[in-house]
């Protein structure tokens, strides 16, 4: 079983700062990495492979300096890694992205399981798993928490918002893994001088025949701007004192905000 | 030729809001308002779509769709209907609709909208969306024909005028059900709790650990007249609570939200930051949510808590909408 897993170099998040006063997005030094969620989806694969008889081949459309990063993932149990370069710097439509790695698993062909996160940690938009499905013509098993593969037939729970759903489908087949559900194994020493040797590819767009003007003519919108959220939230602090104190401290404060009031609306 | 905006949510309530806001964007281009819809419509229901803003109700014949039907449905809309923007609530199977319906109709798409602008002819629509997981903001101006946004719950506000008319357009389904077969359900603990419209918000995080914490939790919200919440890995690890607060989840705007072990990532700070006040309680006193609080408590929390309830308690506390 040939299982293909798609990952994003991603910015953390919680490292952009907003500028109080212009709120510009501060988006330099911002630290970039193999999302929580992506590497769920490699471990979900890693899980496979070990349950039964697969090679795991990682694509990343990204920087190349993600090739580093592709380390830790051949580390898990991944065996061969490829990153794509990327002449958005992560910032393309997911309609572009997704003909990129339409074309990345179609030079990869034959496979059985394409594997994602359900979204990625920067962009957060849960696009590039439907739209695979959608222009490969594939099943797609969408926030998957749990997946088996027995005989060509994935069988899989989903997370969804009211329950969980058991499925089964042929392959092959799309996955999105879904948040927290594979928690991504932490690599020994010797795993990780192994994946020194294992395969990475660095391709250019001409690689999976395609250029960067045929990506603009697929790309459906522009960017007029983008601000950052400012939080101008008071920020008090109350600490170090008795529980009492404290607890009397912010009664009053929510009584001085009229959230709440004191006996006889004092 | 005036166009269509489409609405679609198979969440009934965030249809509704979709529904309003799809109404005050056609009233400013005399467009028409369509609304798909699962199932045969019976003649109060077409009544109830129409007072809330839809002038054409898609309606599919079968009253159970899955995702794969979804987008089916949706797509014959927009090719029937010659819609130019088509809105689709954000709950997970929305998420993977609306991507799904862009890809096929050669659409425009972005997600988290939160402000919509459209122009007659939908030749200049332009969105605001939340960006990097709610921490900016993108504006976008978007090229194709047709413009498919995602919209969370609690961003638009419903519309409820009665009187209005509306008329059913049957969508017969060209696909076959999704080439899932469904082996078994099974359902998560609902809550019951009502968070749109809360006046006050008991926010968990994963600093509450027992489940037996939650009872304290509760004699407080009751005390604050609140409903209780939580973050995204209480509801999906623990199972305690159906719904969270958040990016991916709810939404609120109350008078007051209360977190009490909730760390602060961005994700969830967006289902809370349009409280009007935030209070946070948690032990560790570098914790982000103390950046986005008004006020916050540098406390265990099950220490706190009981000290808390007691307080309100001997002091006579109460509400201020009570």
């Amino acid at each position: 079983m040939k299982i293909v897993v798609l990952v994003k170099y991603s910015m953390d998040v919680a490292e952009i700062r907003v500028d109080p006063v212009s709120q510009a997005l501060r988006m330099s030094g911002v630290p970039r990495r193999i999302g929580d969620v992506d590497k769920g989806a490699v471990e979900a694969a890693v899980r496979l492979k070990e349950a039964g008889d697969a090679t795991v081949e990682v694509v990343c459309f990204g920087p190349p300096n993600a090739l580093g990063a592709m380390k830790d993932l051949l580390a898990m149990g991944a065996d061969v890694a490829t990153v794509i370069e990327d002449p958005y710097d992560g910032a393309a439509d997911a309609a572009a992205v997704t003909r990129v790695i339409e074309a990345a698993v179609n030079k990869l062909a034959p496979f059985d399981l394409l594997i994602c996160g359900f979204a990625s940690d920067d962009g957060y938009s849960y696009q590039i798993g439907p739209r695979l499905a959608e222009r490969l013509g594939l099943p797609l098993v969408s926030y998957a928490s749990e997946v088996n593969v027995d005989d060509g037939v994935l069988a899989a729970d989903r997370d969804l918002e009211a329950g969980v759903q058991t499925v089964s489908v042929r392959l092959p087949a799309v996955v999105s893994v879904a948040e927290e559900a594979f928690v991504p194994r932490t690599v020994t020493l010797l795993q990780a001088m192994k994946a020194q040797k294992k395969p990475t590819n660095l391709w250019s767009l001409a690689d999976v025949s395609m250029t960067r003007e045929e990506l603009d003519e697929v790309t459906t919108y522009s960017a007029l701007k983008e601000t950052g959220i400012v939080v101008n939230r008071q920020q008090n602090v109350l600490k170090d004192s008795d529980l009492a104190e404290m607890a009397d401290q912010l009664i009053d404060w929510l009584i001085n905000e009229q959230v709440l009031v004191g006996k006889d609306g004092a | 030729m005036p166009g269509v905006i489409l609405v679609s949510s198979e969440h009934p309530v965030l249809a509704l809001e979709l529904l309003g806001q799809a109404r005050r964007l056609a009233e400013t281009i005399d467009a028409k308002v369509g609304l798909c819809v699962a199932g045969a419509v019976d003649s109060s229901g077409l009544d109830s779509y129409a007072a809330h803003g839809a002038d054409l109700v898609y309606a599919s014949d079968d009253a159970v769709l899955d995702t794969c039907q979804w987008v089916d449905l949706i797509s014959s809309a927009i090719s029937a209907s010659e819609a130019g923007l088509v809105l689709i609530g954000a709950t997970k199977t929305g998420m993977e609709v609306a991507a799904r319906v862009a890809e096929r109709s050669d659409a425009s798409y972005a997600a988290w909208a939160v402000k919509i602008e459209i122009d007659a002819g939908f030749a200049a629509t332009s969105a605001s969306c939340m960006l990097y997981a709610g921490t900016g903001l993108a504006t976008y101006r978007f090229s194709r024909a047709v413009t498919v946004l995602s919209v969370a719950p609690g961003v638009f506000e419903v519309d409820d005028q009665p009187g209005r008319t509306a008329r059913v357009e049957p969508v017969v389904l060209k696909e076959q059900s999704s080439p899932l077969s469904v082996i078994g359900e099974r359902a998560k603990s609902n809550s019951g709790t009502r968070l749109q419209g809360a006046r006050a918000i008991i926010d968990v995080g994963r600093g509450v650990k027992d489940h037996e914490d939650l009872d304290m939790v509760r004699t407080l919200a009751s005390l604050l007249d609140g409903q209780v919440s939580c973050s995204r890995p209480v509801s999906s690890d623990r199972d305690w609570f159906a719904d969270w607060l958040g990016l991916s989840g709810v939404k609120v705007k109350p008078d007051l939200c209360l977190t009490l072990g909730v760390s602060g990532a961005i994700q969830h700070v967006v289902g809370i930051r349009d409280s009007r006040v935030i209070a946070s309680v948690n032990n560790d006193e570098n914790a982000a949510i103390f950046t986005q609080a008004d006020v916050g408590v540098v406390a265990d929390l099950n220490e706190f808590v009981p000290v808390l309830i007691e307080r309100l308690r001997s002091r006579g506390v109460t509400p201020a909408w009570l």
